[in-house]
């Protein structure tokens, strides 16, 4: 905890998927999109095809514009903006990998070169001398995919790396492969619906069949090789991470979820508009898949990194900056021992340095719905047991009396009222809103520790002193603090449970 | 529990600096012939200087010192933040929102200048106000480096400004530190820049001479402005003159003036040369003041070394490769010849 915390409303998720996912969606075309030229170059050239020249010549201009300037731009992007959310993360990365890091510099001068030499080319240059400098731009390019692959799945997978420490062992970790493949496979799916973007503005025609037909081709391919390899990706994850995942945290498994619809989304499209009927293809239809690609790419690295949860790098820190190396020293000595930059405000300083990096107040993972209505005690509780909730957080490493802290800070930012006038609910709808505050943090109806059956045959007297005994059910389980209304449609819902009702 | 430590240099700190100073230099180079640049084509514009194919001319070379630019100052920044990253990131977490703005008005100044570039090119004319934008947005760039570097280099300040703001809406109060720092820096800029102007437009009298007017002008207005930002370090003055920057900084006034004489006989090679050492021994100088007012709370020889020397060599190779690759697709730009047909 050696740096200042940046307090920014928006959360910090969202501040990094709003720039990552951008750039990402940009990087890859940039790479796709640098062999899709230069092939389709080499083939126009043969075929003497000078239509083809010039829609790939327009294409370089759309190419120059889209990811020299916001794709390299956003890419350093990525960068300031990890910095400032997770600088001891950021350092341990740049500690561990400054090489791997300078060696990707030297691939994206070239790279960069290469691209302006390549669109200012095609005016003066021979064809031949034009090409070679197309394809250094692509496999300069996909270089710097192959060094920067090694630093992102190192934070997934850091494998031998934990226990040697070796440069080499985080590089090639468990996921390198199944992730550099599939990353290629991506690069060509995007290639493709970046050039029908371009080629649903050709006038329609021949020529426009032909051209949306082989850049369909090019997503079709890059689709299927990003499919297979996406499911090797998925086993290389070691088990544990995986099976953890599958039980309780609902966030990444959505992503994947989503992102295979969409996957067969884009595929559907590609197969109508590009196959079956590429004069067709429209400009709205063309925008609908490149919004498609990058929902879909979008799902797929909000899953990478929220299924290291609670983890920014697996095994070795925690998503809030805490080292786990340093865990006993946090237990000991306390979490505000550890913070270089104080502001006066305990609560609030640790709050931010231990809760803010994932969740804000009302914003992004917002804390006021999962509080609002209830008490201190039950706040107080939360916090010390974090680590067993569904979600997958880490432990609080601090004392119990910087928990209270956290606690007390927030408690004061929370709607103080009783449940039932927060929400306006009564009854067993009260009971429901209480259940999913309380008790859904871990015990989640139909999924992870579903406690319904239980209930089963249990009286409303049964259910009450089931509530009273609460906090001595052990595995973190706080006591039962909230008010007689509150409890009332508690006992009502958990009666219902009892009797197989769900809904 | 027994993990890998991360608090580590991966080469010896002098390998690291030496690295750093260099990436910078050529950092400064192209930022100084984009910055600079701007600004006098700007001027000759304004003040129509100029005829149109010669400000189109150079209209089109800026975005791409812009991509120069921008991926020469990835290194520099990579072995700034290996070495002295708390400082940094502290200091940009307070001016969090002004930092991430970097990012947004450098793309917007970078496709200001492709709009500059891509009219000149259609019209033969260069639009004044894509001139304008981009050079608004290259300063509020230098202005946030220049504030938030600044900062960076007294840690005490950091911690008594998050005090009382955490929003990531702090612009560093203490002008004084940095307001000279920056001028230094712009007028720097307008000198390389009247340099590369009086480079590109040789065999055009009127453009030589307005890039000798901004080269000899800025070069005396940015050691003025150096030397009162060298007497605003009061307390570190004294033992500034006492480390070896002060003898290279010296070395580097006498190769400026050397480079005028020969910028003055058209003879570039010795005068780019001469140029660029005379930079390199500035960016020492403010390496050197960094140490030195860091000193009191941090210094970097107190990195625990341990090399990892394969990594190292992987990079040693690919920078090789880099350079003759470049060199190689040059030689190919500018010797191939489009055929007829």
């Amino acid at each position: 905890m050696n740096y200042p915390f940046w307090d920014e409303p928006m959360g910090y998720g969202v501040l990094m998927a709003v720039i990552a996912v951008f750039h990402v969606f940009v990087s890859h075309f940039a790479i796709g999109g640098g062999l899709y030229m230069v092939v389709s170059e080499r083939i126009a050239r043969k075929a003497g095809d000078t239509k083809r020249l010039k829609f790939i010549e327009k294409l370089s201009k759309f190419f120059v514009l889209v990811t020299l300037v916001a794709g390299a731009l956003t890419g350093v992007g990525i960068w300031f903006v990890i910095g400032l959310i997770n600088p001891a993360a950021t350092e341990a990365l740049i500690h561990n990998y400054v090489w791997g890091w300078a060696t990707e510099w030297t691939f994206f001068v070239v790279e960069i070169a290469s691209a302006i030499l390549y669109f200012y080319g095609w005016k003066r240059m021979a064809a031949r001398d034009h090409m070679i400098i197309g394809w250094i731009y692509f496999v300069f390019a996909w270089l710097s995919l192959v060094v920067i692959n090694g630093i992102i799945t190192f934070m997934l997978t850091p494998g031998q790396w934990l226990a040697t420490g070796d440069f080499w062992d985080g590089f090639f970790n468990p996921t390198y492969w199944p992730s550099l493949v599939m990353r290629t496979g991506v690069c060509g799916m995007l290639a493709g619906l970046y050039a029908l973007l371009v080629a649903s503005r050709i006038e329609p025609g021949d020529f426009k069949a032909r051209m949306v037909r082989y850049s369909a081709g090019w997503g079709i391919v890059g689709l299927v090789v990003t499919a297979v390899c996406e499911y090797w990706y998925w086993k290389a994850i070691p088990a544990a991470v995986v099976e953890k995942a599958l039980q309780i945290m609902p966030t990444p498994i959505h992503s994947i979820e989503y992102s295979v619809w969409l996957a067969m989304g884009i595929g559907a499209l590609l197969v109508v508009f590009g196959v079956l009927a590429p004069r067709k293809l429209s400009s709205p239809a063309a925008a609908l898949l490149m919004v498609l690609g990058l929902v879909w790419f979008g799902c797929f690295e909000w899953f990478r990194e929220s299924i290291r949860k609670p983890y920014v790098i697996t095994g070795y820190m925690y998503g809030n900056g805490v080292e786990l190396a340093k865990a006993d020293r946090y237990k000991k000595e306390g979490y505000l021992a550890q913070l270089a930059f104080k502001t006066g405000d305990d609560g609030a300083d640790l709050f931010r340095h231990a809760c803010r990096s994932c969740h804000t107040l009302d914003g992004y993972k917002a804390l006021k719905p999962a509080f609002d209505g209830t008490d201190r005690a039950f706040i107080a509780a939360i916090i010390r047991s974090a680590h067993l909730l569904r979600g997958n957080m880490p432990q609080f490493l601090g004392k119990p009396e910087e928990a209270e802290k956290i606690a007390d800070y927030l408690y004061q930012r929370m709607d103080k009222r009783p449940l039932d006038e927060v929400y306006g609910l009564q009854g067993v709808e009260l009971g429901r809103k209480a259940y999913a505050l309380r008790c859904g943090k871990c015990h989640v109806l139909g999924a992870a520790s579903d406690k319904s059956k239980s209930f089963a045959g249990q009286s409303a007297d049964d259910l009450n002193s089931m509530l009273n005994a609460a906090a001595d059910m052990g595995e973190g389980m706080p006591a039962y603090t909230g008010g007689a209304k509150e409890r009332a449609g508690l006992v009502a819902f958990l009666e219902q449970l009892g009797k197989g009702v769900k809904k | 529990m027994n993990l890998p430590d991360y608090e580590f240099l991966s080469a010896p700190l002098w390998l690291v600096t030496v690295l750093h100073l260099l990436t910078f230099t050529l950092h400064l180079v192209a930022m100084n012939f984009l910055l600079g640049g701007v600004i006098i084509v700007l001027h000759a514009a304004v003040r129509r200087r100029w005829d149109d194919p010669t400000l189109a001319k150079f209209a089109r070379l800026f975005p791409s010192a812009t991509a120069a630019t921008v991926t020469l100052g990835v290194a520099p920044l990579l072995f700034l933040q290996l070495v002295f990253p708390r400082q940094m990131y502290s200091a940009a977490a307070v001016s969090g929102w002004f930092w991430m703005g970097v990012i947004a008005a450098v793309i917007t100044a970078y496709y200001a200048l492709y709009r500059a570039a891509f009219k000149a090119q259609a019209t033969g004319k260069v639009s004044k106000l894509a001139l304008a934008v981009a050079l608004i947005g290259l300063l509020y760039v230098s202005l946030v480096y220049s504030s938030v570097f600044s900062m960076a280099e007294q840690p005490d300040q950091i911690h008594n400004l998050y005090a009382r703001n955490q929003t990531g809406l702090v612009w560093n109060p203490a002008a004084g530190d940095y307001a000279l720092r920056w001028l230094h820096m712009v007028l720097g800029a307008v000198t390389v820049g009247g340099f590369f102007v009086g480079l590109i437009g040789r065999d055009n009298a009127e453009v030589f001479a307005t890039g000798k007017t901004f080269f000899v002008g800025g070069m005396v207005a940015a050691a003025m402005a150096g030397m009162a930002y060298l007497l605003s370090l009061q307390a570190w003055l004294s033992a500034f003159m006492r480390t070896p920057a002060i003898s290279a900084l010296g070395v580097g006034i006498l190769l400026s003036l050397g480079s005028l004489h020969f910028f003055f006989k058209k003879k570039f090679w010795p005068a780019g040369a001469m140029l660029f050492v005379s930079m390199l021994t500035m960016v020492f100088a403010r390496h050197t003041v960094r140490l030195l007012k860091l000193a009191p709370q941090f210094d970097p020889a107190t990195w625990r070394i341990a090399p990892q020397w394969s990594p190292f060599l992987m990079f040693l190779v690919c920078f090789v490769v880099m350079l003759a690759v470049l060199v190689w697709m040059l030689r190919m730009f500018f010797g191939s010849k489009k055929s007829a047909a």
